[in-house]
């Protein structure tokens, strides 16, 4: 998603793009380490079923409960199933819903926060408050009865994300619109007549961007959360299904055989989340404005 | 300044190690020792129920058997054995049974036993206006009487060759006749008095000096201490604050197999998991349909990866190994043939596969099972989606019943008539799977009325084959028992249904 900062005039924004982006991550330890650990998570989501060594719900019954070896990296779990083909599967399961899910919202509650601060009165006012209620719930406790509604299903949890995190962008969004409404660059497109939607999509939302990257990839974090805190809870996600938590849950009532199929997706969960917000840090320093 | 707060911190530091120091030791100690009092202490969940006419779980059968008397009991073989009544004798019509109470023997608050205790027992147990679970069991009953001093007379309707199994059914222990309140009198004949209860935390008993068997029970006390989790359970197993652990996760026994100091137990029971569908729809109403479920499934496979190797393989029917005679292994089961389903499958219409939602509790090894049978079925093209659902819901408002295809569990019974007539005759109330089968329905009557034994085991080995051939389920194992017990105890013999076993022949090992 390369946008120039395209405005002519006394733009705060820094013009950026993705690669600038990426060398600027990698100038300090700390976020190219975050860095590093989402692209290779990235990598194993893209590839990760082509690679692993066994298929994801294999079960090899004579190789049952083996500690990790050259043959079973993460060694078996208790169905005699590859912990590594199932942690790799597991990476484009979890990458994908809450990629997409917090994507959706990113969007939808951009759009919504640029419309309702933009436009102010009574309709803002009205849509806030519904807003704050919602935000009032714990995102799991709002999830759990959302999911309890709906049934379990993958597309279910993708829709909790996008109506649990849509509210909080949204709030971002505002707040940077806020901010921009009084600015010189937009007084000066009002007084060139252009349109509402340019204002907002073409003056506001660039100079928005910074805040909702970060916002963005934070969300995304909790999202990796959240899905593997339902799978953990069995709730949205089914076995036999790779999901981190429910691999996670599965591997409790075995610990003392099989504690590698407890570690090992619980290991990945935690590294992921880590390198998440690492590389989430990392972009909130790059893409602080100057002099904020 | 700076000082005196290195100094406080140094202070606490040395506090800290201290009082780690003595809590090792406690442990330690903790670790060491039995109960002092020479008794043994069982971990068991909480008990909700205690008036034995309403009591089901575990706890709560584990506590009043040990309180209470049955009048005839079940040994760990499955054979009726004395206990209040130490003999008796049937009319030839099956119709009247004559018990005779031992002697000697006293309830609690040193009243002798009599006749009426029992007849006032049963007429309790089949009160419509007590409504206990027993009151169905016990409808066939005619008359209930006291005859002399020390028998007692039952005549039944019809002739029942499980009735001394119905006698002994879990509730039908002997209370004093008039007991007010049997939730916290605890008047009973039992080995154990009870000492104290806390509701939540323990219910402490003392060997009852009277008892009318000599030498029985062989420990001082036995002391139930309630944990709601499993896991807690083994740990305070592991420490020392426990003796005695019964029913668990395979995997918790297997934990505790390794542990030093610790003796395991299993056993094989008659509980099982049960794979069916529906017959009475499509697609289970094809016969090829069935075939199809039976051949894509690999029992040996799902009982190594799902039960560990513990219990036994199951045969398609609920008549298992436990019930020694009447098991038969003359029909073999057919071996797993996926190109054989996938020809059966596309010959019911279904050449792209069959999908479909398999529905089960999230409890025991169930999702477990689940996820196995899905990748097993995968390669005869019969694709499921395993939805798991917690107890309440799977069992709520009747979902089980209607579903197509499910896994259901189903307890250790000590007779196999029960599972014969509520979960597979035409008109069983728990008919999961809609099987109607008038073969099989003659057979189960046969096996359930006749007074000839030969007959009966006939009419139970025609059923096993019937169910292999074409019944519209599938059980994969039977459950193993499991128990663990400290060292040092003597006498200790694990029963099928945990709750039945009888602590009363434990002794210490000297």
């Amino acid at each position: 998603m390369a946008v120039e900062a395209t405005t002519a005039g006394a733009t705060p924004v820094r013009g950026w793009r993705p690669l600038t982006v990426l060398t600027s991550l990698y100038r300090r330890p700390a976020s190219a380490a975050g860095t590093t650990i989402v692209l290779v998570f990235l990598l194993m989501a893209l590839i990760g079923p082509v690679v692993a060594p066994y298929g994801v719900n294999e079960q090899i019954a004579s190789e049952a409960r083996q500690s990790p070896s050259p043959d079973h990296w993460f060694g078996t779990d208790h169905l005699g199933r590859d912990v590594f083909s199932r942690v790799l599967y597991g990476a484009r399961e979890i990458l994908v819903v809450a990629g997409l899910g917090t994507l959706i919202a990113v969007v939808v509650g951009s759009a919504i926060g640029l419309l309702s601060g933009y436009r102010g009165g009574t309709f803002d006012e009205a849509l806030m408050r519904i807003f704050d209620s919602l935000l009032a719930i714990p995102a799991l406790l709002l999830a759990l009865l959302l999911l309890g509604l709906v049934g379990p299903a993958r597309n279910a949890v993708m829709v909790v994300i996008v109506i649990v995190y849509t509210p909080i962008v949204a709030r971002v969004a505002r707040s940077a619109v806020l901010s921009a409404k009084s600015k010189g660059f937009v007084q000066a497109a009002r007084m060139r007549g252009e349109s509402q939607s340019w204002i907002l999509f073409r003056e506001i939302l660039p100079s928005a961007f910074p805040a909702l990257t970060v916002e963005s990839a934070l969300r995304f974090s909790y999202a990796i959360f959240l899905i593997a805190a339902l799978g953990f809870l069995g709730i949205g996600v089914q076995p036999p299904n790779p999901n981190w938590g429910l691999m996670v849950a599965e591997a409790r009532a075995h610990v003392f055989q099989t504690p590698w199929a407890l570690w090992m997706p619980a290991l990945a969960i935690s590294v992921l989340v880590i390198g998440v917000n690492l590389t989430a840090d990392g972009l909130r320093r790059i893409l602080r404005a100057p002099g904020e | 300044m700076t000082m005196s707060i290195l100094r406080s911190i140094r202070g606490s530091v040395r506090v800290g190690v201290l009082a780690a120091v003595v809590s090792i030791v406690l442990v330690a100690c903790a670790s060491a020792a039995r109960d002092p009092e020479g008794g043994i202490r069982v971990a068991m969940q909480p008990m909700a129920q205690t008036d034995p006419a309403f009591i089901s779980s575990d706890s709560e059968i584990l506590f009043a058997n040990h309180v209470y008397d049955y009048l005839v009991d079940i040994n760990p073989q499955n054979q009726i054995v004395p206990r209040l009544a130490s003999e008796w004798s049937v009319s030839d019509d099956g119709l009247e049974y004559t018990f005779t109470l031992a002697a000697n023997v006293n309830f609690h608050d040193n009243s002798p036993l009599v006749p009426e205790d029992v007849v006032w027992t049963f007429d309790r147990l089949r009160d419509e206006n007590i409504d206990s679970p027993t009151v169905d069991l016990y409808n066939n009953i005619s008359s209930i009487e006291a005859v002399g001093e020390n028998q007692v007379r039952i005549t039944l309707d019809a002739p029942n060759p499980f009735f001394l199994f119905d006698l002994s059914d879990n509730h039908a222990l002997i209370l004093k006749a008039g007991t007010q309140d049997p939730s916290t009198q605890f008047n009973g004949t039992g080995p154990f008095k009870v000492e104290s209860y806390s509701p939540e935390d323990r219910i402490v008993l003392v060997a009852n000096e009277d008892y009318f068997i000599d030498g029985v029970p062989k420990l001082a006390g036995m002391e139930i201490v309630f944990f709601n989790e499993d896991t807690a359970m083994a740990d305070a197993l592991r420490g020392g604050q426990i003796d005695l652990m019964l029913r668990m996760s395979t995997a918790q026994f297997e934990s505790l197999a390794e542990v030093p100091g610790i003796e395991t137990y299993d056993i094989p029971t008659n509980g099982f998991d049960l794979i069916r569908l529906r017959s009475d729809r499509a697609p289970g109403n094809d016969p090829r349909v069935i075939q199809a479920f039976k051949l894509a499934t690999d029992r040996e496979e799902i009982f190594e990866l799902v039960q560990q190797g513990y219990g036994a393989v199951g045969r398609d029917s609920p008549i298992g190994p436990l019930y020694a005679d009447y098991y038969s292994e003359a029909e073999g089961i057919p071996a797993r043939d996926v190109e054989a389903a996938r020809i059966l499958l596309s010959e019911a219409g279904y050449e792209d596969g069959l999908e479909m939602d398999l529905h089960t509790p999230d409890t025991g090894g169930r999702p477990d099972l689940g996820a196995v049978l899905k990748e097993q079925w995968r390669e005869a093209g019969i694709d499921v989606n395993v939805i798991v659902e917690p107890e309440s819901v799977y069992y709520g408002e009747d979902g089980w019943l209607e579903v197509d295809l499910g896994i259901t569990g189903w307890g250790s019974r000590p007779i196999p008539q029960f599972y014969l007539d509520v979960m597979l005759k035409c008109d069983a109330i728990w008919n999961e799977s809609h099987f109607c089968d008038q073969e099989f329905d003659g057979l189960a009557d046969v096996a359930g009325s006749t007074l000839d034994e030969a007959e009966r085991t006939a009419a139970y080995q025609d059923i096993q084959r019937i169910l292999i051939e074409r019944g519209p389920v599938i059980i994969p194992y039977y459950f193993a028992q499991f128990a663990a017990i400290q060292e040092g105890f003597e006498g200790f013999e694990l029963k099928a249904f945990a709750g039945r076993t009888d602590l009363s022949q434990v002794s210490l090992s000297q």
